[in-house]
């Protein structure tokens, strides 16, 4: 056991190695520039601004769309050199792999019964710059051969596709083009949970923040070819979308409620991203389920997913 | 002395060594900017010097090391994603894009803010067009790059992807462009070309044996220098990331203006091989060193030692 004399003869050299570790210490916190005190301050803050140039306004909703924006690894910066850097947006391009069930609407046997349900696999490619969606499904019914089917939709432009990609180069399947089809699809991109969180932060003033049953809910007009539709997104208490409800008074798009459920958010992607997606999806259209599945694979490391628009189908927009 | 206190006055000299390089490279004004509050093109400033025959003189060290692959802003600059202070723009499609004001960050350890940087290279929307066929190797080639990059391997970057150089010589006749070999994004040798601009003609294609760098010609139009390059290998990806391989018929038309103290440079891609148009970078804007004392330093030799010990699919 050390005397005090012991005690005071080894305490002026460790004084001198305790300063000398704070000042390695404080070249490590100097390396990561503002980043430290910038975050210890985050969460304390009112979050004056966010979104784009025309972003929301109000502290609430400002701080609640950031909260939803970090919760699914939206908004995202880094370190790597960027430690002045403000968090952005970072989501583009997704790829998505899912099983389970879709239902034809309003194709009931019976009038009594459900709509018919199909085994269906599901593969979707996407973009929010530009807005595009590539939609694969093979549904499979008792008896019946697989239909499948290639749904694309890039802004205005909407095509089905004998094989992917086909109408690019000679010899190499057939793009149908599906004009009336474009609203619809484009739809889908908006009320995913990120496409909510962009389309609320874009919406401004015009997104309204309430809660419900203890929960917080956006509520947001969607804008341009999707004018006339309204978006309700309830977050859970992790601040993920777990439900959005979309009404449209666009007779391009049906009038019908569509409900739409994620749950299970984890990082379903081959390459670790920190962005969460849902595992599970379910919808409703007008009260019937129209589809249920599992996620097997989310990947949202902005992969090379392209969406050139055949000159086929330009034309056809044309006239 | 005691032998404590000189022990401990040891350390205590060791940490302040430790602590210098950082204050002096926060001095650095002139040098390699290593952080950034933007990924904004520079504003040029100054007079742009013209050498004896009334070209532009692109002479000088520009950026130096640290201002081409390294560090993300770098690369989401050469992505063509303007971070301002308060909001971000994709060039190429017009998208402003969600910001946070930086005060308001969340807490990123660093296994976080490598995975951000992955996706923050990525969201640019200039991307090359595939034939269809390609696509999903294109997807597999990025997926998979820990093994299937090139600059892993410590090959040479090749043309287009190693960028804008980091050093000019301006003869009458031919430029020599350095592209000083780094780590970071991507790791490479060190290369250099030679690029006659007296006014010859390329060699047939068949007669060239495809290289990293490929056969390039200068030329001016009116104050942009364009160099026209073929005679490529197939081995070298075409731009920072995204597993861009190309063919042999690759033909690359890299613009070079400067203004001031800034060097634009633009890449063009043609590929009919495996491309459906022809595809153009986005502009990187390099700031000429303003030290005309600045030399490049030397460049470590590239030697890959962590590919045997990685473990998922998480890379740059």
């Amino acid at each position: 056991m050390p005397t005090r004399a012991n005690l005071t003869k080894v305490s002026a050299p460790t004084v001198l190695m305790i300063a000398a570790l704070a000042a390695l210490t404080f070249q490590t916190a100097a390396a990561q520039g503002n980043y430290a005190k910038a975050s210890g301050s985050a969460k304390n803050k009112t979050a004056g601004t966010a979104g784009t140039a025309a972003g929301p306004n109000t502290p609430d909703l400002a701080k609640t769309l950031q909260a939803a924006a970090e919760a699914v690894g939206l908004a995202r910066w880094s370190g790597v050199g960027g430690q002045r850097l403000p968090e952005v947006d970072v989501i583009n391009t997704m790829e998505i792999w899912a099983t389970g069930t879709t239902y034809g609407l309003g194709q009931p046997y019976k009038p009594s019964e459900p709509w018919a349900a199909f085994k269906t696999e599901f593969h979707a490619a996407l973009a929010y710059n530009p807005p595009a969606m590539r939609l694969e499904m093979t549904c499979t019914n008792a008896g019946a051969a697989p239909q499948h089917t290639i749904q694309v939709v890039r802004e205005k432009y909407a095509w089905d596709e004998s094989e992917i990609g086909a109408g690019l180069v000679p010899g190499k399947g057939t793009a149908s083009p599906s004009m009336t089809a474009a609203n619809y699809r484009l739809l889908e991109l908006w009320i995913l949970p990120y496409g909510v969180i962009k389309a609320a932060l874009a919406a401004g003033d015009k997104t309204k923040l309430s809660t419900e049953n203890g929960t917080a809910v956006l509520t947001f007009p969607l804008s341009g070819q999707l004018a006339g539709v309204t978006v309700k997104a309830t977050l859970d208490a992790n601040n993920e979308v777990a439900k959005v409800e979309s009404r449209s008074e666009n007779t391009a798009l049906t009038d019908m409620l569509t409900e739409t459920e994620y749950s299970d958010y984890a990082d379903h992607g081959e390459i670790a991203t920190d962005v969460k997606s849902p595992g599970h999806i379910i919808r409703k259209q007008g009260g019937h389920p129209v589809l249920d599945i599992q996620v097997k694979m989310w990947d949202a490391n902005n992969p090379y997913l392209v969406f050139p628009v055949p000159e086929n189908v330009k034309k056809a927009a044309a006239h | 002395m005691t032998r404590h206190a000189r022990t401990s006055a040891i350390i205590v000299t060791a940490a302040l060594l430790c602590l210098l390089p950082t204050a002096v490279f926060a001095q650095n004004n002139g040098g390699p900017r290593m952080d950034h509050e933007n990924t904004l093109p520079p504003t040029p400033t100054g007079p742009t010097p013209h050498t004896p025959d009334g070209h532009p003189d692109l002479t000088g060290l520009w950026n130096g090391l640290a201002d081409n692959l390294l560090g993300v802003p770098n690369q989401m600059h050469n992505v063509g994603i303007e971070v301002g202070p308060d909001s971000t723009r994709d060039i190429n499609s017009g998208l402003q894009i969600a910001t946070w004001p930086l005060q308001n960050r969340q807490r990123q350890n660093n296994e976080q803010n490598e995975r951000a940087a992955t996706l923050l290279r990525r969201m640019g929307s200039n991307r090359p067009i595939y034939k269809p066929q390609y696509w999903q190797r294109v997807k597999d080639f990025d997926a998979n790059s820990n093994e299937e990059d090139p600059s892993n391997q410590c090959m040479p970057a090749g043309v287009p992807r190693v960028g804008v150089p980091s050093y000019i010589a301006q003869t009458p006749t031919y430029l020599i462009f350095i592209y000083p070999g780094q780590g970071g994004l991507i790791a490479t040798q060190t290369s250099y070309r030679m690029i006659p601009t007296d006014g010859r003609k390329h060699t047939d294609l068949e007669q060239l044996d495809g290289t990293w760098n490929g056969e390039a010609i200068g030329h001016w139009e009116g104050d942009t220098m364009v160099v026209d390059t073929i005679g490529f290998n197939s081995t070298s990806w075409f731009d920072q990331l995204g597993g861009y391989f190309h063919s042999e018929n690759m033909h690359v038309v890299e613009r070079l203006h400067r203004d001031g103290n800034t060097l634009t440079w633009t890449a063009t891609v043609e590929d009919p091989d495996v491309l459906l148009e022809p595809w153009t970078t986005t502009p990187r804007v390099a700031l000429l060193n303003p030290d005309p004392k600045a030399v490049l330093p030397e460049s470590l030799p590239c030697s890959e030692r962590d590919l045997a010990h990685v473990v998922t699919k998480e890379h740059h």
